[in-house]
């Protein structure tokens, strides 16, 4: 069932289109990650979304209703941001119930939805301290708290890991999408980092310059890409023409072998890594002079050296459409 | 916000150690030498009875007869602070929404920097221009039928002297709350809203009670401000102010005769300790201030 | 949420400017118009228009020595002030942070300490010993110096937290440069916005001091302004007139100035203590 839904949505700055007719409908209890290089438009549809930005033509639809008219105020759509969202005079417990607070909900349901919160996020001790008294992680994990407090209908995040460790990105994301499996609040998730997408959300939508690419599950978008963009921006892909057609393929499906067997190109070692588990060759391929990358597991023994002529066999080459 | 990592060397050789402490000393020294040494001279002179009586200057100068000049300048501080602050931090608040012409806020803090630290000199002349007998605006609201002077109004009265003060104190309010004001972050306003809050409610729950540090300290600094201001008042009324500063002026200056030198150090002294409390609680809301702008 | 409905903005601005406005042109008029205000009227706003009063006053021959020793005094401040504090900053950002929150309530004690209690206790204090220090018109620049810290003290000290000082030493001192080096050719540089501001401001300041030199019975310009009131009430009023405008301009370049500034951040620098 559509929770949230845009309809051929289209915002201009002057004459610069930011989003394209943009159509995707959010069904309930889905995690849906936007995701594309910055500019592409991802933050201005969920800004849409919260209200913080008109739109210039199409529909807005909540349950079945249309918001385009709603204030921010009452959509009752919790969005987390990027950073520094937390009020620096509250205290960790007065952030996450502020929502309460402007909702004039009884003092002692406040608290215990606060103390579930803090529960939620295993912050248990915290809610006396101030925000200047936590790490970045902690913080938005706050942010994700006053958010979910509120019981909303969708729940936005602005690329909340952005200004994270590398480390404690990973745990954040990972608890962002294991409470939401739990509570099941239909949340629309913007980043750019592809990973991110990919692990954490049950559908993709990648976007370029204000229009989407392509709509799926993470294995749909990854596997089968639809435009040379999707396939490039979403995993890494070898490109290379071959019997004048642009062709795709993944390095894991690409292997280097000694002999000349069938269907194998001839090419050049450029380089060659070893990383336990991986090893990765990257080959100049005789046929088109490219640069391909063959990822392969270690099956043992076998050292490539740069210089050295082998083939390249390809087990599933993809004609770009 | 701590600062750069690089205390490594004070926590090895010791807070204390000379050659931590020895690049600090030319500073801490020139102070020593010109501010604190003075200030204990004149605590030592404070202390000192008046010529004549028994009592210490320090408590003589909080008898009936002397306390008056004191409240004068309390009441005229309190009332130029708390209308420059309001009137400021109003004034702040406008220039920080004009996005257009973009020059403004270049012209209103240039300005602004040199009302508040020029002096009282040149702001005195231009009050006599304006609101003296002879003034301009006297004029203008006397041929529209408001006869100030005929009233009782003297520029060198009360009510003269705070509108003459609002002159600097409005300005550095605007100085002091106008990077508070930048410091409100757009990602608060919007964070409060998406969770349910209307305009006033963010302003009422968050705007402003994370301005409040800011506030309080910028009241605060413009009652010190006023409190010692001396140029000012001395230039409007001719040397003849009930004002501290210029009282302390004519009680040193007659010692001699009037033998009542110690009563000026006293009411000097008394000044210092009235400021000392009102300097700390403004750095104390300076400190908090920051700590939620960094956050 | 884009564009800002302004409604009460304009209004204020307006009436606050006013406000200022009005008595700035008061000077002016009073100036450079002589026209006695009694016979002052829509008929006669414009005449008799002259810089005569202004000329008279500048070319008097009290005029200049004041001028000149108030503008060196100002020079002289300057320096001290930056001698003072910018080795002392810099050690305070490099090595010693713990010393920093003593250090800045330090620079507020000019704040708390009155001109008129400083000059007496100044006065009581050295008068005997060092007699120079009130007789000579450069005594009065130690009080100046001291006058100035509490902005010049925070001004310096944001514009080095907001350069990351560890790295740019150790790189600077990686490459072979000496401490002089690096302090001329990488520290000062990038400080430039920090050490023009206080020392636009150290200036205006001494430049407009009137109870530290008056009470020492020192000839500057404001106490000169003041005493040539009662003979030439037209030109003192052009000279502070005169002051007013020069200053705001400094003003105005220097705030253009920071704006420019690579090392300042969205925030000008504040000037104030």
């Amino acid at each position: 069932m559509s929770q949230l839904e845009f309809a051929h949505v289209t915002k201009k700055y002057g004459d610069f289109e930011a989003l394209s007719a943009f159509t995707l409908s959010v069904q309930k209890g889905e995690l849906i990650s936007i995701v594309g290089p910055s500019g592409c438009g991802k933050t201005t549809a969920l800004r849409i979304a919260a209200g913080f930005e008109k739109f210039d033509a199409g529909r807005l639809i909540v349950n079945g209703n249309n918001i385009e008219l709603v204030p921010p105020q009452k959509r009752n759509m919790g969005m987390v941001f990027q950073s520094y969202s937390l009020f620096p005079h509250l205290t960790v417990a007065e952030n996450i119930g502020f929502g309460l607070t402007i909702r004039k909900t009884e003092k002692k349901k406040r608290a215990s939805v606060v103390s579930d919160m803090l529960d939620l996020v295993r912050l248990v001790d915290v809610g006396h301290r101030y925000p200047h008294q936590l790490s970045g992680g902690q913080q938005q994990r706050v942010a994700l708290a006053r958010a979910l407090a509120i019981e909303p209908t969708v729940l936005l995040l602005d690329e909340p890991l952005n200004a994270l460790d590398a480390k404690v990105r990973i745990e954040v994301r990972e608890e962002i999408r294991s409470l939401q499996k739990r509570i099941g609040t239909t949340t629309l998730f913007v980043t750019h980092d592809q990973e991110e997408a990919l692990t954490i959300s049950d559908r993709v939508c990648v976007m370029s310059n204000g229009v989407i690419q392509q709509v799926g599950t993470p294995r749909e978008v990854y596997d089968n890409p639809s435009t040379a963009f999707v396939a490039t921006f979403i995993g890494e892909t070898n490109s290379m023409v071959i019997g004048g057609k642009e062709v795709l393929v993944r390095p894991e499906h690409t292997r280097v072998v000694n002999d000349a067997e069938p269907d194998s190109y001839r090419g050049i070692v450029q380089s060659f890594s070893f990383a336990g588990p991986l090893q990765t060759v990257v080959v100049r391929m005789s046929v088109d002079g490219s640069l391909v990358r063959a990822t392969m597991t270690n099956t043992g023994g076998v050292n490539w050296t740069i210089g050295q002529e082998i083939g390249v066999v390809f087990d599933c080459l993809v004609p770009l459409k | 916000m701590g600062g750069p990592v690089g205390s490594r060397a004070s926590t090895t050789s010791g807070r204390w150690s000379p050659s931590l402490v020895l690049p600090l000393l030319p500073y801490f020294t020139f102070v020593g030498l010109f501010l604190l040494v003075p200030t204990v001279v004149l605590f030592t002179k404070a202390f000192r009875p008046v010529t004549g009586s028994t009592t210490s200057a320090m408590v003589e100068a909080m008898n009936a007869s002397n306390r008056s000049s004191f409240m004068f300048s309390l009441k005229i501080s309190f009332f130029s602070a708390i209308l420059g602050a309001i009137v400021g931090f109003l004034f702040a608040l406008a220039v920080s929404r004009i996005e257009r012409p973009r020059r403004l806020r270049n012209i209103v803090t240039g300005f602004s920097g040199v009302a508040a630290n020029l002096g009282g000199i040149p702001l005195a002349f231009a009050f006599i221009a304006s609101l003296g007998a002879q003034g301009l605006f006297t004029r203008v609201l006397y041929h529209n039928g408001i006869d100030l002077y005929g009233a009782g109004f003297k520029i060198y009265d009360f009510w003269g002297i705070v509108v003459v003060y609002l002159y600097f104190q409005i300005p550095l309010m605007l100085l002091v709350m106008l990077p508070a004001i930048d410091g409100l972050r757009p990602t608060w306003r919007e964070a409060a809203i998406n969770i349910g809050a209307s305009s006033s409610q963010y302003w009422r729950r968050v705007g402003l009670p994370i301005l409040t540090p800011s506030l309080l300290g910028g009241t605060l600094l413009l009652f010190a401000n006023a409190f010692s201001a001396y140029a000012t008042a001395y230039a409007l009324s001719s040397g003849g102010s009930r004002l501290v500063p210029v009282q302390i002026r004519f009680y040193l200056q007659g010692n001699t005769i009037t033998g009542k030198g110690n009563l000026g150090y006293a009411l000097a002294a008394w000044m210092v300790v009235i400021l000392l409390f009102v300097m700390t609680g403004y750095l104390l809301l300076r400190r908090r201030a920051e700590r939620w702008r960094a956050a | 949420m884009n564009r800002r409905r302004t409604t009460w903005e304009w209004p204020v601005i307006i009436v606050v400017g006013a406000f200022f406005i009005i008595p700035m042109l008061a000077m002016t008029r009073f100036a450079m118009q002589r026209v006695p205000m009694s016979l002052l009227g829509r008929e006669t706003i414009f005449s008799r228009w002259t810089i005569r009063g202004l000329m008279n006053t500048i070319s008097d021959d009290k005029f200049q020595p004041a001028f000149f020793m108030s503008v060196r005094l100002g020079i002289v401040t300057v320096l001290l002030v930056l001698a003072l504090l910018l080795p002392t900053v810099l050690w305070l950002h490099l090595r010693a942070m713990r010393w920093k929150i003593l250090a800045e309530i330090v620079s507020l004690l000019a704040y708390v300490v009155p001109p008129i209690a400083l000059v007496v206790g100044v006065s009581g204090a050295y008068r005997d010993t060092v007699p120079w220090i009130v007789s000579s018109n450069y005594g009065l620049v130690p009080l100046y110096a001291i006058l100035c810290f509490p902005f010049a003290y925070r001004t310096l000290d944001v514009g080095f937290a907001a350069l990351d000082l560890h790295t740019l030493v150790n790189a600077s001192r990686s490459l072979g440069a000496s401490w002089q080096q690096t302090f001329r050719k990488v520290l000062i540089p990038n400080l430039r916005t920090a050490i023009l501001t206080t020392s636009f401001l150290a200036f205006a300041v001494v430049i407009g001091e009137f109870a530290i030199s008056s009470l020492l019975l020192k000839r500057t310009l404001p106490t000169y302004m003041l005493e040539a009131q009662g003979r030439e009430p037209q030109g003192a009023m052009g000279v502070a007139l005169l002051l007013l405008v020069l200053t705001t301009v400094l003003f105005m370049a220097l705030g253009r100035i920071q704006k420019k500034s690579p090392t300042s951040s969205s925030q000008e620098i504040r000037i104030t203590p």
